[in-house]
């Protein structure tokens, strides 16, 4: 699910989604249908500042950022890196990528 | 020439001798918990306790049956004479070491049990049998060694979570919530049956095992526990399979002989 934070102009992060295992809200098939799921997991989180439902047993973060340079890059990646530290107690494991749609396709160029 | 003697499966490492534990029909599997046969049906949500079974055909000693040398040479099962449904339960199987697996969950039941009907997929492994056989199945299944509270799941529906990280308690993920954990007592507790419809009451399946007894007991080959490719005879086991059906589909003739 999206959670955009906050858009300052030169702050970095544009988006990020949180994924996971899906928590339905109600059961979705079978003799149960509609019933309350009543998940424990299916909590209320406060990202800056506004509420969001979690649909998901998040596991996954997918953060995209606005940079201009490798240098900047590779400073937002350490700030990224010392919160994950401070708080994922497990461990984890952190990818730098293309992870969405960044160039328009001929699907684009044909539905304009 | 002698009557065939069953060898079971192949291999000498810990994976393959439980798989020929489990399912040799002569070795009695360890009894870790009881489960009252209510609580049983209860989760499996076929019928309440103590309501009769509903049948689909009169029962077979009423002689409406044609006359059949087949079904003379077969024995009923206790729930075919009654003429029960034929109903289900279904497992699910983490691959974190639980003590069995699908495919070793079908071979046990055929090999152990007469007039089950059993799918296996990867994810899940469903038993349908009358009603009758299905309860005293289900029971000896959740009670004995095969099954352990935290990394096998029964689940009807929305089986998801075979493959999940355990979670903080070490228990499977579940996206119905079937299950939780009783932090007081430190147990699994049953909250909704196997389609997620809630439990009147809650059922406890007791304390689930250390991960170290786990990894004796399991059936999995696993590269962070024993790898199949250490177990030779397993290995070249499912390799001549894999020879024979290939060539047997490919160049026929070179069958001769292997």
């Amino acid at each position: 699910m999206t959670s955009k934070s906050a858009p300052a102009a030169d702050y970095a992060i544009r988006q990020i989604n949180m994924t996971g295992e899906s928590l339905p809200k109600t059961i979705n098939n079978g003799p149960g249908k509609g019933l309350p799921n009543n998940h424990s997991e299916r909590k209320v989180i406060h990202v800056g500042g506004k509420e969001v439902e979690l649909r998901y047993l998040v596991g996954g973060f997918y953060i995209e950022l606005d940079v201009d340079d490798e240098a900047m890059l590779d400073e937002r990646l350490e700030e990224i890196k010392a919160a994950c530290n401070a708080t994922i107690e497990h461990g984890y494991t952190l990818q730098v990528g293309r992870y969405s749609k960044y160039k328009p396709t001929l699907h684009d160029y044909r539905s304009e | 020439m002698a009557a065939y003697k069953r060898q079971f499966y192949p291999g000498t490492t810990t994976p393959a001798k439980n798989r020929r534990r489990y399912m040799d029909p002569k070795v009695k599997l360890k009894k870790l918990r009881d489960v009252s046969m209510d609580d049983v049906v209860r989760i499996m949500g076929h019928r309440n306790p103590g309501e009769d079974y509903k049948s689909i055909h009169p029962p077979i000693e009423e002689g409406k049956e044609p006359d059949c040398p087949i079904r003379k040479l077969v024995a009923p099962i206790e729930g075919a004479k009654h003429g029960d449904r034929v109903r289900y339960i279904q497992f699910t199987d983490s691959v974190y070491f639980a003590p069995i697996s699908p495919y070793q969950r079908a071979w046990m039941y055929l090999s152990r049990y007469r007039g089950v009907d059993t799918g296996t997929l990867s994810g899940r492994q469903i038993i349908e049998v009358r009603e009758r056989d299905l309860e005293v199945m289900a029971k000896e299944m959740i009670d004995n060694e095969t099954f352990d509270p935290a990394l096998t799941g029964i689940r009807g529906a929305t089986v998801h979570g075979h493959a999940c990280r355990l979670d903080e308690h070490g228990l499977m993920f579940d996206g119905w919530q079937r299950y939780v954990w009783d932090d007081q007592k430190k147990e699994v507790v049953y909250v909704k049956d196997q389609v997620a419809i809630p439990l009147d009451r809650r059922i406890s399946v007791g304390k689930p095992a250390a991960m170290s007894d786990l990894k004796k007991r399991t059936t999995i080959f696993r590269a962070d526990g024993v790898d199949m490719r250490d177990d030779k005879e397993v290995t070249m086991y499912g390799l001549r399979i894999h020879k024979l059906r290939t060539l047997g589909g490919y160049q026929p003739w070179k069958v001769k002989g292997e």
